[in-house]
């Protein structure tokens, strides 16, 4: 099972990393730009195809087939944002890669943070084009955008990276129980065991997940997503206990954050103006 | 619309991979692009990786941490979005092009210098439809102006 996943990831990496670089804007002039883009994207999307079939299903079918979707179109629309030539398709499809992942924030149940990131992004994209068209469109399609900056190394250190990441977060698994043993196992095991009756009567146990259990005694009421009752909290209100009780400092210091940027931004803008040359100074 | 009842570690597993897999994309949109938007558009993307994987662990452990340290990504973005962009104003009033290899001459001093690439490029695709104009004779000679950045045309 193993082996399979680390193949996977490996063909995924070099597939996807052939793609990538055959779809990049080169320097090389020749007619054959074209013509390299389309066997890259025919790479890219193989690449995507084995990527999607190392996507385990999940219960229902229903939301296997949104959640193919969603994570299908999140990474094609980044790999054809990375590739595109003018930056104003680049913003474009940005902007399904925010879609899409606010998809998937959907799925996992944040849809307080699915609808805010979509709103915040939408912004900060409008920001982005109001920009692109102020700046880069005044010069035509430009030289810098046709000629990527080493694509070679580049694409092989980033694949290289994906690779790592595939290969490690595919093996994972919670398919740790086997027999114990070592002593220190068998000890482990038995100062659990009796421990055992003094959590079921102190604490709230979780059928098969000693992991909730465990978050359920370590961390306070505020923070946890299901309600005494099991029930899950409404979102609004539990991010905002959470984020106002345990997170109140976090939440501080992100309103200084910003003041700061927003102080940064209007110096770096204004620039200072320089010492006048007058001799007003030395007068007084 | 609901999460699953329970959120396995398959699930989680599908999300990180697809994290994984934008913070790869993202890194190698800022490596190779030159244009200063298209590399801040990646930065952003290569954290929309890193805020699926968040979501994905705060929902696999059932608690609200991932969802607030979302919350705190968003507003970091937000601080480098108007940081980035006032510096890509001020790097374009400069030298009037949005070009990240034009300031390689800001490096340590004794990293090699990029070689410049200024005419080599993959030849332009002409756009059918009303954005492609025809190319005109020129009339006359070009009369004498100045092309230096506006800033230096301002002083």
């Amino acid at each position: 099972m193993m082996t399979k996943y680390s193949i996977l990831a490996a063909l995924i990496a070099a597939l996807g990393g052939l793609g990538a670089y055959l779809m990049l804007p080169h320097k090389r002039k020749g007619t054959r730009a074209g013509l390299a883009y389309k066997a890259g994207a025919q790479a890219a999307v193989l690449a995507l195809v084995l990527f999607a079939a190392l996507l385990s299903p999940l219960a229902d079918f229903v939301a296997t087939t949104f959640f193919d979707l969603f994570a299908v179109a999140a990474v094609a629309s980044a790999l054809l944002m990375v590739t595109a030539r003018d930056p104003v398709h680049s913003a474009l499809w940005f902007a399904s890669v925010v879609l899409s992942t606010g998809g998937l924030f959907l799925l996992a149940g944040a849809s307080f943070l699915a609808a805010g990131t979509i709103i915040v992004y939408a912004g900060a994209i409008i920001v982005t084009f109001l920009f692109v068209i102020m700046l880069a469109q005044m010069e035509g399609r430009a030289v810098y955008d046709r000629a990527a900056h080493s694509p070679g190394p580049a694409t092989v250190s980033c694949f290289v990276l994906l690779w790592c990441l595939l290969a490690s977060i595919a093996t994972l698994s919670t398919d740790t129980s086997g027999p114990i043993e070592t002593r220190e196992q068998q000890f482990r095991a038995e100062t659990s065991f009796s421990r055992i009756e003094s959590l079921v009567e102190r604490f709230r146990l979780h059928k098969h997940s000693a992991m909730l259990t465990v978050i359920d005694q370590a961390s306070p009421a505020t923070n946890r997503i299901h309600g005494g009752e099991g029930a899950e909290k409404p979102q609004v209100a539990g991010i905002g206990g959470s984020l106002y009780t345990d997170h109140l400092i976090t939440a501080g210091l992100s309103g200084v954050l910003l003041f700061v940027a927003l102080v940064g931004a209007i110096v770096i803008t204004n620039p200072r103006p320089r010492p006048q040359a007058t001799g007003r100074g030395q007068a007084i | 619309m609901t999460a699953p009842d329970v959120f396995t570690i398959e699930i989680l597993r599908n999300y990180l991979l697809v994290g994984a897999a934008l913070f790869s994309l993202g890194m190698l949109g800022f490596l190779t692009r030159r244009n200063l938007i298209v590399m801040f558009l990646s930065v952003e993307m290569m954290l929309q990786g890193v805020v699926l994987g968040l979501i994905a662990f705060g929902r696999y452990h059932g608690t609200w941490t991932g969802q607030i340290f979302t919350i705190v990504i968003l507003t970091v973005a937000a601080c480098e979005a108007s940081i980035a962009l006032a510096l890509v104003v001020v790097l374009y009033q400069r030298k009037s092009s949005l070009d990240a290899t034009v300031w390689s001459a800001v490096r340590e001093a004794d990293a090699p210098p990029i070689e410049p690439v200024e005419a080599e490029a993959e030849p332009a695709v002409a756009v059918p439809g009303p954005e492609s104009y025809p190319r005109l004779i020129p009339a006359g000679h070009e009369p004498e102006h100045s092309r230096q950045a506006t800033i230096e045309r301002r002083t």
